[in-house]
């Protein structure tokens, strides 16, 4: 009931400061900033007393208030405050890596490879399939050649296997589950996430030669791809050191310190043209494996930094999103979402019997992999740079399909978290 | 390199240099450090290096509306009721003395500085005079903390200039918020023009608002994460939504914070992680003050902060040396506790960048003035506080010691007499009963 009057005072103060604003106001980016930092937070809160995960109702809030509801986070705010989504992923790409402990690594490496091999190859084959079979319900695949029906499948299956590593890494310190289905799930996850920048730029590589785009331009050389894989782990590991460093001789400070490194790893991997991503989350893997046990101070620091960013960056996530883009392709996009859970189901518990694996790990890991967020909207983004007319389409397919997974994920996880017996915490 | 990454980069280096320099530094030299972040700024800005450039400084407007924030609550949050009800009303009355002469004055000076340098109408320079006596008002509580410790201060003269610097503040963020409101030009698209009054409820009532929510968000939470978060997403709301109507984001920031004070239940919680922000965001906003400093050569510059400088500290040393001897207290707090309050720091910077940011007259001189002041009092505000509370302090140490040494001489004396006598171990009664 509190959480319902501070949303309505919220809206109300929003109503008189807009009524107040004059010409010269410009965009309140930052009160709107702090608007959805409450209003998200406030929406997170009421979704736990329905069961659902707080970052359900952070994205809740964020399209209530964003483009498709009120618009009061309308698209160039969105923009503007992009900083904050750059800031959240890298976040999370450290904490991610620094969740991963050698000894962990040692015990589990082989039950999570054996995992998710066996639902990357489902995953991909199932989902290219249903889209060259269903290509008719698709106008600019209907009557295309053989060839570029196989190109876009692939490309779409090659979007389609990726998970979310800021999804599973938020209900995690949502929920403190740290037993083996939440450390098995989080492995998976965070392979695959390093799995994915290979297999998408070996698949374009393919499709561009397959179908090339119209103006020649625009997509990802092997090198390049390379240079990206490897300067990341090189830039992560140098960066890493550093902060194992810190944390060794220093310690101090531990919030800013979370800040700045996020920042300037960030920073430095757009620079150097390396992966964001696979550069922070090798540099949390060292910093914790290298620093001498210091490194659950620096986590704990990272995560309260991180707490008010998480808010806003789900709650832009949720406006990011389109309900109205669903209800076109939904002959579609059901399908492929189904295919998809299918695939994810039938390939972890491939793979968990293959490794032997525990039967609540078994049955519950699929739950934790269906969620899809930033990473998968950055690559639909690269496929609808490469082909400009046929990629935005199938642009908007992926954009159809991630929302439903990016709102159906989380809950699906914490219902297996809670079955499996390690929430801890339902706040 | 890229602006942001050098930005980053530096900032990071400076802080952690300065943070690990800070407590020696404090401790041995009594300095507070903090200006030499300023002129790292004009080292990296478009006069010097010229490493970052306008247009790197303006993106980070956001973050100075929230700086600028996060020192207004800070100023407002010990501001608590129930603490200042317990201190003599003598006390309030000096500093109200020495805060109102100090705007006056200053006021007074820098608007016929400016009248006569730059050859203005008086009417055109009253807006920058009243904001330039507005922040000459703030001093920094940074000298008290190095010099004595931020504990609880019982000696009169410790506990007077802490009562002047709160109260310093208070009529700074608000003669500044009154200003700004004063000067406000913009006219609301949907409703009539308002009046300064009227906008100046605005201002009020957008702390009031923040600081109720905040509250209402909270209950009884005394978790640091949720608190962090709220406090984060309260602060930004409140200092956006002033700054989005072009009103002082201090002033609705430090109303906020007075209402937090006054109405939670664990205000120290929350202090706690107020604190936690804003160091590191006073040296950003000093690295970007720097920046975006604009000095000019021009003599008639010198003559107004020259104004600025004598006059503001002529009515901090003499006026509160005036108004105690007035009040005949220099028995208790002497004549010279005004010397404590000359430092100048965070909220200085934070109202100068506030309105150097806006479209408003003589916004560089006004600038150059508050900066040129942090720069070359900050560092010796601890100086300037153990100054002005030594003499006073120095027979109550003697006291101290001397009953320290009457206390060992007793004891002494007592073990001798009686060995099986100790302070520490003397047996308790159970032991002493068969």
């Amino acid at each position: 009931m509190r959480r319902l009057v501070i949303l309505l005072v919220l809206y109300a103060v929003m109503q008189g400061i807009f009524l107040l604003g004059s010409a010269e106001s410009g965009v309140p980016t930052l009160m709107l900033f702090g608007f959805l930092i409450l209003a998200a937070y406030s929406v997170g809160e009421l979704a736990t007393s329905f069961g659902l995960p707080k970052i359900v109702g952070y994205m809740l809030a964020g399209l209530f208030f964003g483009p498709p509801g009120l618009a009061y986070v309308s698209k160039p705010v969105i923009v503007e405050l992009a900083p904050v989504s750059n800031l959240a992923i890298a976040l999370i790409a450290f904490l991610a890596g620094a969740e991963l402990q050698i000894a962990e690594i040692r015990a589990r490496g082989i039950g999570i490879l054996k995992m998710m091999s066996a639902e990357l190859v489902l995953c991909f084959v199932g989902v290219a399939a249903v889209i060259a079979l269903l290509r008719g319900q698709l106008p600019f695949l209907a009557s295309a050649p053989g060839t570029e029906v196989l190109a876009f499948s692939l490309l779409f299956a090659a979007v389609a296997v990726v998970h979310s590593p800021a999804a599973t890494i938020a209900l995690l310190s949502e929920t403190k589950a740290n037993g083996p289905l939440a450390r098995y799930t989080l492995g998976v996850v965070l392979v695959m996430d390093v799995a994915v920048v290979l297999i998408f730029s070996a698949v374009l590589a393919a499709a561009r030669a397959l179908v090339p785009p119209t103006d020649g331009s625009g997509g990802v050389q092997m090198g390049t791809v390379l240079w990206e894989i490897g300067g990341a782990v090189l830039v992560g590991a140098v960066l890493g050191l550093f902060v194992a460093l810190y944390l060794r001789f220093i310690s101090r400070e531990l919030f800013i310190f979370a800040i700045l490194i996020a920042l300037l790893g960030a920073e430095i991997a757009k620079i150097l043209h390396v992966e964001t991503l696979l550069t922070l989350l090798v540099a949390g893997f060292v910093a914790e494996n290298a620093s001498g046990g210091h490194g659950e101070k620096f986590r704990h620091a990272m995560e309260r930094a991180a707490a008010p960013i998480f808010v806003v960056f789900f709650a832009l996530s949720g406006a990011k999103l389109d309900p109205a883009s669903v209800l076109p392709l939904w002959t579609i996009v059901v399908p492929v979402v189904l295919v998809r859970m299918l695939a994810i189901w039938g390939g972890t518990t491939l793979g968990a019997r293959w490794a032997g694996l525990d039967p609540v790990v078994t049955k519950y890991t699929w739950y934790g992999l269906v969620s899809q967020a930033g990473v998968a909207f950055g690559l639909a983004a690269v496929v609808a740079e490469v082909y400009p007319d046929r990629g935005e389409a199938l642009r908007s397919l992926l954009l159809a399909t991630i929302a439903i997974n990016q709102t159906v994920g989380p809950i699906l996880f914490r219902v297996a978290l809670k079955r499996s017996g390690e929430l801890k915490s339902t706040g | 390199m890229s602006a942001p990454l050098l930005l980053i980069l530096i900032a990071a280096l400076a802080f952690l240099a300065t943070h690990v320099a800070y407590e020696w530094l404090a401790k041995r030299l009594l300095i507070v450090s903090g200006a030499e972040y300023l002129v790292l700024g004009v080292l990296l800005g478009p006069h010097a290096t010229k490493l970052v450039s306008p247009a790197a400084i303006e993106a980070f407007d956001p973050i100075v509306i929230l700086a600028i924030g996060w020192m207004g609550i800070a100023t407002g949050m010990p501001l608590q009721l129930q603490r200042l009800v317990r201190i003599p009303a003598v006390a309030y009355r000096l500093s109200l003395v020495e805060g109102l002469l100090t705007l006056a004055l200053v006021a007074t000076g820098v608007a016929s500085a400016i009248a006569y340098a730059f050859q203005v109408p008086l009417q055109e320079a009253l807006v920058p005079a009243l904001a330039l006596g507005a922040i000459a008002v703030a001093s920094t509580p940074a000298g008290l903390d190095v010099a004595y410790g931020d504990g609880t201060r019982s000696a009169p003269v410790l506990r007077q200039i802490e009562v002047a610097q709160g109260m310093d503040g208070l009529i700074s963020v608000l003669a500044f918020g009154i200003v700004l409101a004063w000067a406000h030009t913009a006219i609301p698209l949907t409703v009539r023009a308002l009046t300064t009054t009227e906008w100046v409820v605005v201002t009020l009532g957008i702390g009031v608002v923040g600081g109720t929510l905040f509250h209402l968000f909270l209950g009884g939470e005394t978790s640091p994460d949720r608190l962090f978060i709220s406090l984060g997403g309260a602060i930004v709301l409140t200092s956006g939504a002033a700054a989005f109507l072009q009103l002082s984001p201090a002033l609705a920031a430090f109303v906020m914070g007075v209402v937090l004070a006054n109405s939670m239940r664990h205000p120290a919680s929350v202090l706690q992680v107020l604190r936690t922000g804003e160091r590191p965001l006073y040296y950003v906003l000093l690295l970007l003050a720097g920046a975006s400093w604009n000095p000019d050569s021009n003599i008639v510059w010198w003559l107004v902060l020259m104004h600025y400088v004598v006059l503001r500290t002529l009515a901090k040393l003499w006026g509160s040396g005036i108004a105690t001897w007035f009040n005949g207290a220099q028995q208790s707090v002497g004549l010279d506790w005004g010397r404590g309050l000359v430092g100048q720091g965070r909220l200085t910077i934070a109202l100068a960048m506030d309105y150097a940011r806006r479209d408003l007259p003589f916004a560089d001189v006004i600038f150059t003035c508050a900066a040129a002041s942090v720069l070359f009092t900050e560092f010796f505000a601890a100086r300037f506080v153990r100054s002005a509370a030594a003499p006073l302090l120095a027979p109550l140490e003697q006291f101290t010691v001397t009953t320290s040494a009457v206390v060992d001489s007793v004891a002494e004396t007592m073990t001798q007499r009686f060995p099986e006598w100790r302070s520490g171990d003397a047996p308790s009664s159970d032991e002493r009963t068969p």
